[in-house]
């Protein structure tokens, strides 16, 4: 069984299933709660767990997948680029808004750890936790954090995003579509940007950018940090 | 061919980041430099749109399905997580609801403050 399984064949057909089951389960329920990535590493966690497999078999595949994540990450200057105009139109505020909210991230997930007594390495973790997973994961990564702790409280906080931006926009009276939009992707990338389009246009896009943006601010930061 | 020369250009791009990541001298994460690289290339015309559009949309929009490795490696760490878990989901929320906040209010601020500028010229 072991022969079998340690092909490097596994391991990408069981994600795609994994990850396809979790696309038609969110397309069905329609909430942010299913996360098809969520869903997806729980399906193949629970598959190596029941046949015993061990996780070393399985990323024999997740090599291969895991060669496509710089790339993803260097094709979020397509999505940026695609919106040179907005960017142009309202650097200042993106620049300030992406600025203060990297900064208010990272302080925060900080002192809350420092709060709860959490050790080095997971703090170092969940600092980078609220900009897109390879940026994340590429800042955590080199200093020491936990990666898969990092990935997990990325998408977590992505789905948090979701559900509480309109709540909070609605709360902090938010009219700005600018300032709405900057707010969702500077605190939960991707995952929340998909509701903030469900919002509207210019939120969309401010989310959108505000992923790209975030990520270098919050790269820059940690040199210093670190 | 077309995507493959797509691909071609994008692994040429990311190869390039991992060479300048090794020469710097201080750590910068390559894929981020990658991410520069491109937008620049795309900034000062060296490349066009159409000559990255299909893989781009293709590593884009499937972005979520390349962290299926990173995430399920969980299951190594299941001992460090038991004891946290709890503050990591507390942690999580708190800042999450902080850093919307403070970005949508320095946002607003600014507007307002470029909105009065621009009234007094």
């Amino acid at each position: 069984m072991s022969e079998l399984t340690s092909s490097p064949y596994f391991g990408v057909a069981l994600s795609v299933i994994a990850f396809a089951i979790g696309v038609k389960l969110q397309q069905k329920l329609k909430t942010p709660v299913c996360n098809p990535l969520i869903i997806a590493i729980l399906l193949v966690v629970g598959v190596l767990l029941i046949f015993k497999i061990p996780y070393e078999s399985y990323y024999e595949g997740g090599k291969v997948i895991d060669m496509f994540l710089a790339p993803a990450t260097a094709c979020l200057a397509v999505a940026i680029y695609s919106k040179l105009k907005i960017l142009k139109e309202y650097w200042f505020p993106i620049l300030v808004g992406c600025t203060a909210g990297s900064a208010a991230s990272m302080a925060s997930v900080y002192g809350l750890c420092r709060l709860f007594g959490l050790d080095e390495s997971l703090t170092i973790s969940l600092i980078p936790k609220s900009v897109t997973t390879p940026i994340a994961v590429s800042v955590a990564e080199p200093n020491g954090g936990v990666v898969p702790v990092t990935v997990v409280a990325v998408i977590f906080t992505g789905i948090l995003g979701g559900i509480f931006a309109p709540l909070l926009i609605r709360l902090l009276r938010i009219k700005d579509p600018v300032a709405a939009g900057l707010a969702i992707g500077a605190s939960s990338h991707a995952v929340g940007t998909s509701k903030a389009v469900e919002l509207g246009e210019t939120e969309g896009a401010m989310s959108g950018l505000a992923i790209g943006i975030c990520g270098i601010i919050t790269v820059i930061f940690s040199m210093f940090i670190y | 061919m077309k995507i493959i020369r797509q691909i071609g250009i994008i692994f040429a791009i990311c190869w390039f980041s991992e060479v300048i990541e090794s020469v710097l001298p201080f750590s910068f994460p390559a894929s981020v430099t990658g991410m520069i690289l491109l937008f620049i290339c795309l900034a000062a015309g060296i490349l066009k749109i159409e000559h990255v559009q299909e893989k781009a949309g293709f590593l884009l929009e499937n972005m979520a399905f390349f962290f299926i490795p990173a995430g399920v490696s969980i299951i190594n760490y299941f001992g460090i997580l038991k004891h946290s878990a709890v503050q990591i989901v507390i942690i999580c929320i708190i800042s999450t609801i902080i850093t919307f906040t403070v970005t949508a209010y320095s946002v607003m601020l600014t507007v307002r403050w470029m909105n009065r500028r621009k009234q007094h010229e």
